[in-house]
């Protein structure tokens, strides 16, 4: 039978220090409620609970990782065991070593992890209602993507230091795309809300929201191809700078293959540009008080000014280059250590919205395929996407079946606006300021 | 894996509380990844996933949970959470199990029960790494990537189905990093499929290492791609991503089933262009994409989708055969435990024709060769698609000019299928990773080289 998820640890742990290794221990647990509407019913209802336990070792400089969902004596036992073995085949690295620190950490549940007064049974009538307003809207043909989600996870992190650290996390969601048709004329569009509790998403406004953006795009034709001013809307600008998160991975760097690794005090960026990680924010779903080794987060300022200020460092990356640890540790139970972003923010640049909308430009409201057509060791990108023809901030005409495509490193240095106002995008990860990039490849 | 008895008594929970059908699937997925750098291992990971998934079907609703657990006490649990709304008086009795033996078309012998092997993966990385770099010292770093999962599955239902299978899934991946000092360009050789290490005996990682190399010093010579409408000749292997994006995902009931694809009432129409013949096929032996029983325990099959241009058939799950009235054809799918299964393609592909390549090339005015794609994307209600080059080169005047950097290409897949208008004979299949409502699951796809008369390319030019 498991034990308790701090009963394991301290077996896993010890017995790690039996095998005369040092050690951290990720443990994730997650519970969730999911459900879809179709045709007036509830389509799918969905119940999950899971944990999974992964150690690193390291042991005469090398590191080892093994990770087991089945919490019996045995199979952590065992875990411990192949992740040793795993250690003995890894390179020496005298800068991975477990992080010196007997801290402990917990998070605030009533901030993160509050209590949800929404009933199941009236999460299963919003997901009813998305589906069934939606489709009474004129030319609505169906809404083959809709749901709500009710999603808590919990993550310990654990050392052989004594550090430890806990966090509890709550966000729930819905969403709805919807397929309008009209004659030849078809289009899919949707969006999408989350929210620490249910009750402050307001499902009324993505009915509306969605059916307005399948009428918006329904009649959207493709456009000349040249170069454009393009401004993406804030959901597609923070997923454009997610696909080349690794531009600030200092992991990436030290592997050789990051383009940023010799550019920090550098410009890479005009110098309006300032982006920082920002971790504490609390009004982000992002927030995370410790990394995953355990060690407390603080803001750091990436680019300032344009200048490439710092990489992210875990303690191994930061011991290699022999630099602070800016604290961007990450590691799932399954995973070696890495690096990653928290919550990216675009500062706000000095340019109002009368301005960053002046003239003609492209703004894109979606975007396709950015798991398939970014590079970011080479910077190049090509993407599928839909949006606006607009002038002086007035849309112009919808623009469908349209690419653009450029390299990123080379748009960082093309900006030419930045907005005066900050935007989180859908998710609530990413606070972004707007802006214009300049001379920017558009296909139609 | 699973005590029948607990699987029994869960079922016969589920029907009890009034649901038509239950099923639970049980999972045990034993990984082991190397990760390599350069001439150093990097990381290894291994681990152990393992859960039960719980679905009950009431009417066309689909009800499911999983957990880590295997005491009949959670599982009943479980039923009984998702049942709650639903609960009636029972309509229909659950059979008694009848264990049926799955035959194993795909026999692995170097399995990852046995032995890691983790040397001899390191020695056959570190090989490909070696030739990559003798290819240029403008090669500034390669990571090679090994991957061995054993997939044990058991299932059991309300119908009295009690199966089981093992599945060995073994992947390897050469990446080479050329510099010129000011930027940086990619290649990749990935190969894999469903057996054991021995698919080493396959390979030649001295082969693996050049290509990923000349794949990446092309790129880095690359020139800005062309953009706009324009015909695009699309080599073989890979390339079958075309069809798997532009039609494949469109025929899974899946989306069939809501009227979200734009396929869902054509069945017996003309679709494609008459040279395009279309199969998703789960038997081909040890290919990635195989199965020996899909996810609900039914033995796969081949399945022929497209026949002459005339959309012959769709790929349906048990709940989209229910919605749709049409026959189930293997292909109920899902990534693991965590995932209620759907329809989903296996090995997909464009069945090879008899153009030559440098016939397409010499019909070309102004176009793009597309050697080598990467992944794409498709929204079903409307056919939207976009797959990436990963390496390409101009077309001018009937000649391949110079290498392009990356682009996409964007069209509809009914657009599409109707602009191939030249199929060759050099047909290849190759591994990918598909991503879908049940999750990420190996599929291969495959074509032999063959020419869309129009497309759009988005490149930077």
């Amino acid at each position: 039978m498991a034990g308790t998820v701090e009963a394991n640890a301290e077996r896993i742990l010890d017995r790690v220090s039996a095998a005369g290794a040092t050690g951290d221990l990720v443990v994730q647990e997650q519970s969730s409620l999911s459900l879809k509407a179709h045709n007036g019913e509830l389509e799918e209802h969905k119940v999950t609970s899971t944990r999974v336990y992964g150690v690193r070792v390291v042991r005469d400089d090398r590191a080892g990782i093994a990770y087991s969902e089945a919490g019996d004596a045995a199979a952590l036992d065992s875990m411990v065991e192949q992740a040793v073995v795993n250690a003995a085949f890894a390179r020496v690295d005298p800068a991975e070593a477990v992080a010196a620190g007997d801290t402990t950490l917990a998070t605030d549940d009533a901030i993160l992890c509050p209590e949800d007064p929404t009933s199941v049974e009236a999460k299963i009538e919003a997901a009813l209602y998305l589906e069934r307003e939606l489709t009474a809207r004129d030319n609505v043909r169906n809404v083959p993507y809709n749901g709500v989600q009710d999603l808590r996870a919990e993550r310990h992190v654990f050392a052989t230091t004594g550090r430890t650290a806990n966090s509890r996390n709550r966000v729930c969601s819905a969403f709805a795309y919807a397929l309008m048709s009209d004659g030849e004329k078809d289009a899919l569009e949707g969006t999408q809300r989350h929210a620490r509790r249910f009750h402050e998403i307001d499902t009324a406004w993505i009915v509306d929201e969605t059916y307005q953006r399948c009428v918006a795009m329904l009649h959207g034709e493709a456009l000349p191809s040249k170069h454009y001013d393009v401004l993406f809307d804030v959901e597609h600008q923070a997923d454009l700078f997610a696909v080349f998160h690794d531009m600030f991975s200092a992991k990436t760097a030290r592997d050789g293959i990051n383009p940023l690794r010799d550019k920090v005090g550098e410009r890479i960026a005009v110098d309006t540009l300032t982006i920082r990680d920002a971790p504490l924010d609390a009004n982000g779903l992002g927030y995370a008080l410790f990394d995953d080794e355990g060690l407390a987060t603080a803001a750091t300022t990436l680019v300032d000014g344009g200048v490439l200020r710092t990489l992210i460092h875990n303690s191994a990356t930061a011991a290699h280059f022999d630099v602070p640890n800016t604290h961007n540790a990450l590691r799932s139970p399954r995973s070696s250590l890495g690096v990653g972003l928290h919550q990216l923010e675009v500062a706000v640049g000095d340019v109002d919205e009368g301005t960053l909308t002046g003239g003609e430009y492209v703004e894109i409201v979606d975007l396709a395929g950015l798991h398939s057509g970014g590079n970011p060791v080479s910077g190049d990108f090509s993407f599928g996407a839909a949006g606006f023809l607009c002038r002086d901030g007035e849309r112009i005409r919808p623009v469908r079946n349209i690419t653009v495509a450029g390299n990123f490193f080379e748009m960082l240095e093309k900006i030419a606006a930045i907005g005066d106002k900050q935007h989180w995008n859908p998710e609530r990860s990413a606070l972004m300021a707007r802006i214009r990039f300049a001379d920017v490849a558009v296909s139609g | 894996m699973l005590d029948s008895r607990v699987a029994q008594s869960a079922i016969d929970h589920a029907i009890a509380l009034g649901a038509d059908f239950a099923e639970v699937f049980v999972e045990r997925n034993q990984v082991n990844n190397i990760a390599t750098l350069s001439n150093q291992v990097r990381d290894i990971a291994s681990g152990i996933d393992f859960g039960v998934g719980v679905r009950l079907v009431y009417g066309a609703k689909v009800l499911y949970g999983y957990t880590n657990r295997t005491d009949a006490e959670e599982l009943k649990r479980i039923v009984s959470e998702l049942a709650a709304k639903d609960r009636r008086d029972q309509v229909s009795a659950a059979e008694a199990f009848d264990f049926r033996t799955t035959t194993d078309i795909h026999q692995a012998e170097r399995t990852l029960a046995k032995d890691s092997e983790v040397r001899d993966k390191v020695g056959y990385l570190f090989a490909a790494d070696r030739a990559a770099r003798a290819a240029s010292n403008m090669i500034s770093q390669t990571q090679g990537a090994c991957g061995q999962r054993e997939q044990a599955v058991e299932i059991f239902n309300s119908e009295g189905l009690h199966i089981r299978d093992t599945r060995h899934y073994t992947r390897t991946r050469i990446q080479a990093v050329a510099s010129n000092g000011t930027e940086q360009a990619t290649g990749m050789q990935t190969d894999g499929g469903l057996l054991g290490w021995e698919i080493v005996e396959t390979l030649d990682p001295a082969e693996s290492g050049a290509e990923a190399a000349r794949q990446a010093l092309v790129n880095l010579s690359a020139k800005p791609c062309p953009s706009g409408r324009m015909p695009v000749v699309i080599g073989n292997g890979f390339g079958g991503v075309i069809f798997h994006e532009a039609c494949g995902h469109l025929l899974e009931t899946t989306s069939v089933a809501k009227r979200a694809s734009v396929f869902h009432d054509k069945l017996g129409e003309m679709i494609a262009n008459p040279v395009v013949n279309a199969v998703d096929d789960g038997t081909l032996l040890r290919e990635w994409g195989s199965i020996n029983i899909d996810d609900e325990g039914m033995p796969t099959e081949r399945t022929q989708l497209i026949k002459d241009g005339k959309l012959v058939n769709f790929l349906a799950d048990r709940v989209g055969a229910a919605q749709t009235g049409l026959p189930r054809t293997g292909s109920g799918r899902r990534q693991s435990y965590q995932f209620a299964p759907a329809s989903r393609m296996r090995n997909t592909f464009i069945e090879p024709g008899a153009a030559s390549f440098d016939d397409m090339i010499a019909s070309i005015d102004r176009g793009v060769y597309a050697s080598h794609m990467g992944g794409g994307s498709v929204q079903p209600g409307t056919g939207e698609f976009n797959f990436a080059v990963t390496e390409g080169y101009y077309v001018e005047d009937g000649r391949i000019r110079h290498p392009v950097k990356a682009a996409t290409l964007i069209s509809t897949g009914p657009d599409v299928l109707q602009r191939i208008s030249m199929v060759g004979g050099d047909f290849a299949l190759a591994t990918g990773m598909c991503g879908s409502v049940s999750g990420m699951v190996p599929t291969t796809v495959g074509q032999a080289t063959l020419k869309v008369d129009d497309i759009l390319v988005g490149g930077n030019a």
